[in-house]
């Protein structure tokens, strides 16, 4: 029965992976806001998740151990393109978005300022606030994705939000002076 | 008690994520309600949280592209067993009786295809020897080889005195060999193209038809012909007796 259910589980957990991949992919996407980029992170978290599936002693911890996977393919990537991007300068990295005349037209919705503030925080913070912010993680697991201190993660966040309301404050429209009321003169 | 001042960032950020026992947190709950500063600290943190959430419900263009679906690939050892072994099986089978029915004729034609380049700098080919190399792959280093053997093939037919026609076919992004902005070679198919007449190159139309539907405009590089269909026309060439190499 055990080999049978050897065979059995197999499909199970891929559809489990199935189910997660749009969690994975929103996540890849607020890390590299490329959506060709985020669909191949997440393909390759999948595919190095089928291979090593084994790995994965506790079923339950399946959420967290894939997102370590993504993060680790997300450095891959950095390392990979280290003639675009200087991995040792991870931390700091900031990663710009090309704006196109549609991208600027949309600056006025809340959701590209807050694309485009998320984009200019530096890596390591941006994948912490993601974490948290997107998919709930408690500080000790998000501490356990990215293979960091936990007092690094509360730093981290801490950073991120405070630079975050900065660039939303520095984003935002520049509110119009007070509006003389018309006043009747009797 | 506490008072906002000494409430670190980190420690309401902590409050905001649910990360405190609940003895902090009702400690917490108490400043708030004795002091506004904090309350709206505490306001601002959870506004841009649910900001951030907001922001990426809907991530743009999330299609799983069909390579993309996991349905389709798995590691080997997640396959089911009896049905590989039965697979395999079958597959020797089916080899096994091909081999048997054709293992005259295929010999032959495969290993002479296979050392139609080789064979020509020993002079093994015969006399006349008409030669179409297809070329389907857009990998600098095969696409560098074909045309190194190609030119080492007319050069020793040439010092040799014997005839040969060579047509180079191309398709799908092999093509990019004949496009005059994108191959690396221009230079030197021009050169082949002067110095042995008996030399052609031809691009497949279906592939250009692809390309300019999908928006790429090809230029293809002079005195380059078109072929209907590169697969008509290597059917063709194999009937008129021509030899057939792959790159």
């Amino acid at each position: 029965m055990k080999i049978l259910s050897l065979f059995c589980g197999t499909d199970t957990y891929q559809k489990q992976l199935e189910r997660i991949r749009p969690k994975l992919y929103r996540v890849a996407f607020s890390w590299s806001h490329n959506a060709a980029l985020a669909d191949d992170l997440v393909q390759e978290t999948l595919v190095k998740a089928l291979k090593n599936f084994r790995q994965l002693r506790d079923p339950a911890q399946l959420n967290g151990w894939l997102f370590s996977i993504l993060a680790n393919c997300w450095r891959d990537h950095f390392r990979q393109h280290r003639d675009m991007e200087d991995i040792d300068a991870l931390e700091e990295c900031h990663c710009a978005i090309q704006t196109t005349p549609e991208d600027e037209h949309a600056q006025s919705q809340i959701v590209s300022k807050v694309w485009d503030a998320v984009a200019k925080l530096p890596v390591g913070q941006r994948q912490v606030l993601t974490l948290v912010d997107l998919e709930e993680f408690p500080y000790i697991e998000v501490a356990a994705i990215l293979s960091i201190p936990i007092g690094t993660v509360m730093s981290r966040l801490s950073r991120a939000r405070q630079s975050l309301k900065t660039l939303l404050n520095e984003l935002a429209p520049q509110q119009p002076g007070q509006v003389s009321q018309i006043r009747r003169i009797i | 008690m506490i008072n906002n001042q000494e409430i670190s960032d980190e420690h309401l950020n902590s409050f905001v994520d649910n990360e405190l026992s609940l003895d902090e947190q009702s400690e917490i709950f108490n400043a708030i309600g004795r002091d506004e500063a904090l309350k709206e600290r505490v306001c601002g943190l959870r506004s841009l949280k649910e900001m951030v959430q907001h922001a990426y419900r809907n991530p743009p263009a999330y299609r799983v592209s069909p390579i993309n679906k996991l349905n389709n690939w798995r590691p080997l050892n997640m396959l089911n067993m009896p049905s590989l072994s039965a697979c395999l099986l079958l597959l020797l089978l089916g080899w096994g009786s091909g081999w048997i029915m054709f293992s005259g004729p295929m010999t032959t034609n495969t290993s002479k295809i296979l050392s139609l380049f080789q064979a020509s700098q020993s002079n093994d080919i015969a006399e006349q020897g008409n030669i179409i190399v297809h070329v389907s792959n857009s990998n600098p280093v095969r696409l560098q080889t074909a045309l190194d053997e190609t030119e080492n093939l007319l050069a020793a037919y040439k010092r040799d005195n014997r005839q040969v026609q060579v047509e180079i076919i191309a398709n799908a992004s092999g093509v990019d060999l004949l496009r005059s902005d994108v191959s690396p070679y221009a230079k030197r198919i021009e050169l082949m193209m002067a110095k042995y007449p008996n030399l052609d190159f031809l691009a497949c139309s279906q592939t250009i038809n692809k390309l300019q539907k999908s928006g790429v405009i090809v230029h293809l590089l002079p005195h380059t012909g078109i072929a209907a269909s590169a697969v008509e026309q290597i059917n063709k060439r194999l009937q008129q007796g021509w030899d057939y190499v792959r790159v």
